[in-house]
């Protein structure tokens, strides 16, 4: 019972504050004034009986800090004076405070950038009404206006009608087309949708109105929706939106709605058209070859994924050509949640680099440790008198706290300008599909994270330092020699474990580093088929307003082709319907030999290239046998075609096939007239696939690329192309206007910026690990000053004593190495889906990094070595 | 008896005092300092501010418990009463007391 009372009477002092200090206040004032009565009453004067009362009642300010402390530590006010006096003790030490805020800001930086990249592409969900309700279907078709109802898969008519599973069903399709009318010609991504998207992810339109059935009939009015963005640049932000229209591919289109800001899906389109369903062949203006088009549908509530995977295999299996053969789709790869689908397998990659980061964070804290402690220590005569003081061990360790937190704060300040900066540069890195839906931000919940990391860390490397000085046993403190050498064994013995920890993380993220650049390396040495230096590209789209039959596109290759070959600078140009290694995968079509068509197993697809005679030329690849293909001759039915090596060896090994006939099953016939190198289709790092090169001028598509090699630099050469399509043609928009190798290193960009990551982490740790190195060998150099200038007095050799030193530094050294091998080949199977034509534990990178890490622990064990080295026996004797 | 640290003879002692007083009779702060300077006729001068944290202490026990009351003088004072468990608290390290004391006396006689 009484106990109740006295923690009640605890609590109220915690809780309130302002209230026990009252008290406090009031209890002292009535106990001076009962002083001064009696003083007053034995004789005294007032002012004599007022100064007697606060003799004899002693110190106030340190009576009122006494109740204080007795009170809690958890006042605000206190933390508030903790926290300034640690703000003062930092800038007596700007040095030691820099390199410890520049130190946590890296580390907290790093996870913060990265953390940012995971949660826009995994956690921060999408930004629709109910996301965890979507979903997206697979196995689904739309159906071609016209065309005969297949009978193998169902209809998305078929899957709407599935009412009690599915409120909405809609399809999109990222694609591009030319917008004219609004300044300059330009390129722009469009979302072709059905025009109940909207409503199915619940994104209304911000003016306007939504798309509607109405839309999607083939011949009605040509509508459109705009972004914010487009509206707010083009458009003036005007209110008034009725009437305004924009020109797509030669068609006006009517503005009718804005999508709200923000709102760039899929893929940053920044303008809808409808879908027709079913398609109607003017859908492909937006697109090349074939149609992206992914379904995406509601769940109607109380639906698991589960079970709508379970209907809609049920629907696939009533479709099935073959009653006897069972579908071979799961409900989980039918149905599946949104999110999960479009981020696809980027995510592993990300939490493979937010390991990293962390390992970044562990070192970097590890070393700010080092340095607190070593600064605990050189303050411990500070800390032995406020002990002897009268300052609770509680108090003291606080105070210590409060400076590592203090730190730990401003360098996370530092952090997030870090992350801020490079939250742009990991743009990459988020997967493709999410792109325009969940774009990099550090919002609130990633500085939540970076101030969570912040705290944490700084607790952390400033529990150690705290707890070893408040050990440091006061008396010994007291006396005995000069402020930076001295502190006990235990201090040593711990800053040597910290520096071996941090020699093995960094270990880890070298071998790390040295793995992906190893893979990079091979990557980039891989034979692509193309000589890229010097190659300028860009592409377009021949809008069928502006060119309605296949004469115009013609004349139009050849007028750009002639105007660019009457052009000095140019070496050789041409077009080609798909550039290759631009990262997207080829489209192939059935082709053997005359004679082989009864045979369908042994047909091969080979990639449909169209070009005019002067591609092999302008991209350096090889003519190994005969000659480019050119237009059919008239009067024949036979055009030409070049195929790739591996299409020659596949129909004809061992011979030469030009002369002989390929064949198509719609019975087109070609004879081989070249044969030419291998290309890689769409990557460095894919397979060769058998290549067949057509005349582009036989069929001359609506979307080409122009390639050119010239006498300029390749940069140059861009604004050439440019120009020249300008000339021939004022209105023509053209896009991804960029040099070949940009073009390759395009396509490896994600892995690009992965490998340049990790490589950064991997050598700031290796410095943050030097610095402990050398830290750890400078203090031990120093605690042993007299020593070895009495040896050295006494004629020790000093490459000797330089040798004993840098011996230490290796010791540490290696003894770091070891876990940090043993450390990297336990993880370094999560780097599987990174490395590239190397194994996870390549010898050559298990080697080289611990050997670099050796080189610079032994130069950062060398500086402290060679001052040892030159130390005056008689000054080192006086300091002792 | 309450949480002990460094000099705890010497804190230890204080709040002996205190419950003691208080046992007498309920009074406030000052007056604490006052009998015990009456009662052991000027022999043991308590330092007067370094009390309150005492009885901050005892009371957060709840060996004492504290209410405000009017004065001699009708001034607002706080005052201390002992509790029960401050009334068991004072007889355990009274005997504690008188035990080490006994003690000490022995070890002075012996030589």
């Amino acid at each position: 019972m009484s106990r109740m009372k006295g923690v009640r009477a605890r609590l109220s002092a915690i809780l309130r504050p302002r209230a026990a200090e009252a008290r406090m206040e009031e209890e002292f004032h009535f106990h001076l004034e009962m002083e001064i009565d009696k003083n007053l009453r034995a004789g005294m004067t007032p002012a004599a009986a007022r100064r007697r009362a606060l003799i004899a009642f002693g110190g106030l300010d340190g009576h009122r800090e006494a109740m204080r402390d007795g009170r809690g530590a958890l006042l605000a006010g206190d933390l508030g004076r903790d926290l300034r006096v640690a703000l003062r003790g930092l800038a007596r030490n700007p040095g030691f405070a820099a390199v410890a805020v520049l130190t946590i800001g890296v580390g907290v930086g790093a996870t913060t950038a990265v953390f940012s990249a995971v949660d826009a592409a995994l956690l921060r969900p999408l930004p629709f009404a109910e996301p965890d309700r979507l979903v997206e279907l697979d196995k689904v078709n739309i159906p071609w206006q016209g065309e005969e109802r297949p009978t193998d898969r169902p209809h998305i008519t078929d899957v709407r009608a599935l009412t009690d599973t599915f409120t909405h069903v809609a399809a999109y399709a990222p694609g591009g087309m030319n917008l004219s009318g609004l300044g300059t010609p330009r390129r722009i991504r469009v979302g072709v949708v059905t025009p109940n998207l909207f409503a199915t992810l619940g994104v209304p339109p911000l003016l306007g109105r939504d798309l509607t059935a109405d839309d999607e009939v083939p011949g009605a009015p040509r509508v459109a929706l705009v972004s914010f963005g487009l509206w707010r640049g083009a458009m003036g932000a005007d209110l008034d939106i009725a009437g305004r229209t924009i020109m797509l591919h030669g068609h006006t289109h009517e503005v009718v709605g804005v999508m709200p800001r923000g709102f760039a899906f899929p893929d940053e389109a920044e303008v809808w058209v409808p879908m027709s369903v079913p398609w109607t062949p003017d859908l492909f203006d937006a697109f090349r070859g074939s149609i992206p088009k992914r379904l995406v549908a509601r769940l109607a509530s109380g639906v698991t994924v589960e079970q709508a995977g379970a209907r809609l295999r049920a629907l696939l299996a009533a479709y099935d050509e073959r009653p006897d053969r069972p579908v071979e789709a799961t409900p989980a790869e039918l149905v599946r949640p949104l999110h999960a689908s479009l981020v696809g397998d980027g995510g592993s990659a990300l939490l493979v680099l937010l390991g990293a980061t962390a390992l970044v964070l562990l070192v970097a804290c590890t070393n700010v440790a080092n340095l607190l402690l070593s600064r605990a220590v050189a303050r411990r005569h500070e800390i032995a008198l406020r002990a002897m003081l009268g300052a609770s061990s509680f108090r003291l360790i606080r105070q210590l706290l409060a400076e590592s937190i203090l730190l730990a704060l401003i360098g996370g300040a530092a952090g997030v300008a870090i992350a801020v900066m490079g939250a742009q540069l990991l743009d990459t890195l988020v997967p493709s599909a999410l792109s325009g839906a969940a774009p990099i931000r550090v919002d609130t919940r990633v500085l939540g994270f970076a101030l969570a990391v912040a705290v944490t860390a700084g607790l952390a490397f400033g529990l150690w330092p705290a707890l070893a000085a408040r050990r440091t046993r006061a008396v010994g403190a007291l006396e005995g020699g000069g402020g930076g050498s001295g502190g006990d064994n235990a201090t040593s013995r711990l800053r040597r474990i910290f520096v071996v920890a941090e020699v093995a993380l960094a270990l880890m993220l070298l071998i790390g580093a040295s793995l992906m650049l190893r893979s990079l390396h091979r990557l980039l040495s891989t034979e692509s088929g193309v000589q890229p230096q010097g190659i300028a590209t860009l592409e377009l789209t021949l809008a069928e307003a502006d060119y309605p039959t296949a004469a115009d596109r013609r004349q139009f290759y050849e007028a750009l082709q002639d105007r660019l070959r009457r052009n000095p600078v140019v070496e050789a140009v041409a077009a080609i319907n798909e550039l290759p290694l631009r990262g997207v995968a080829p489209r192939a079509l059935w082709v053997y030999p005359e004679g082989l068509m009864p045979e369908r197993e042994r047909w091969r697809a080979a990639q449909e290239l169209r070009v005019t005679p002067d591609y092999f030329r302008a991209m350096g690849i090889c003519i190994l046998e005969g000659r480019p293909p050119g237009p059919r001759p008239a009067g024949t039915e036979v055009g030409e075609v070049a195929i790739n090596e591996m299409l020659a060896d596949v129909y004809w090994p061992g011979q030469s096939p030009i002369g002989a006939r390929l064949q198509m099953p719609n019975d087109m016939v070609w004879e081989v007239v070249g044969v030419v190198s291998n290309v890689r289709p769409g990557s460095l790092d894919e397979a060769v696939i058998p290549q067949a090169y057509y005349s582009l001028l036989d069929a001359p598509y609506d979307n080409a690329a122009l390639v050119a090699r010239g006498r300029i630099p390749a940069a140059e050469l861009t604004g050439v192309l440019q120009q020249a399509v300008h000339a021939v043609a004022p209105g023509q928009a053209v896009y991804n206007v960029r040099t070949m190798e940009e073009v390759i290193a395009g396509a490896i960009a994600p892995r690009r910026t992965r490998t340049a990551l990790i490589t950064t982490f991997g050598l700031v740790a290796l410095c943050l690990a030097a610095v402990g190195v050398y830290g750890v060998i400078a203090f031990g150099v120093a605690r042993r000053t007299r020593e070895i200038g009495i040896r050295l007095a006494l004629g020790a050799n000093p490459g000797r004593v330089i040798g004993g030193v840098v011996a230490e530094g290796l010791v540490l050294a290696l003894a770091g190495t070891v876990p940090g091998l043993a450390g990297a080949w336990l993880l370094s199977r999560f780097l599987d889906s990174f490395v590239y034509g190397i194994t996870t534990t390549d010898p050559i990178a298990f080697t080289a990094a611990p050997v670099a890490l050796l080189a610079i622990a032994t130069l950062a064990a060398l500086v402290p070595a060679w001052r040892a080295s030159r130390v005056n026996a008689v000054e080192a004797m006086r300091v002792g | 008896m309450v949480r002990e640290s460094r000099s705890e003879v010497l804190r230890g002692t204080i709040d002996l005092l205190v419950l003691k007083t208080l046992a007498l009779e309920p009074t406030h702060g000052w007056g604490i300092g006052q009998r015990i300077e009456q009662i052991s006729a000027g022999e043991l001068l308590v330092q007067q501010g370094s009390l309150y944290p005492a009885l901050q202490r005892l009371e957060h026990a709840g060996l004492i418990a504290s209410e405000w009351g009017p004065s001699e003088s009708n001034r607002r004072a706080r005052y201390y009463s002992l509790t029960r468990a401050g009334r068991r608290a004072l007889e355990q390290e009274t005997e504690s007391w008188r035990r080490f004391a006994a003690a000490v006396e022995v070890v002075l006689e012996t030589s």
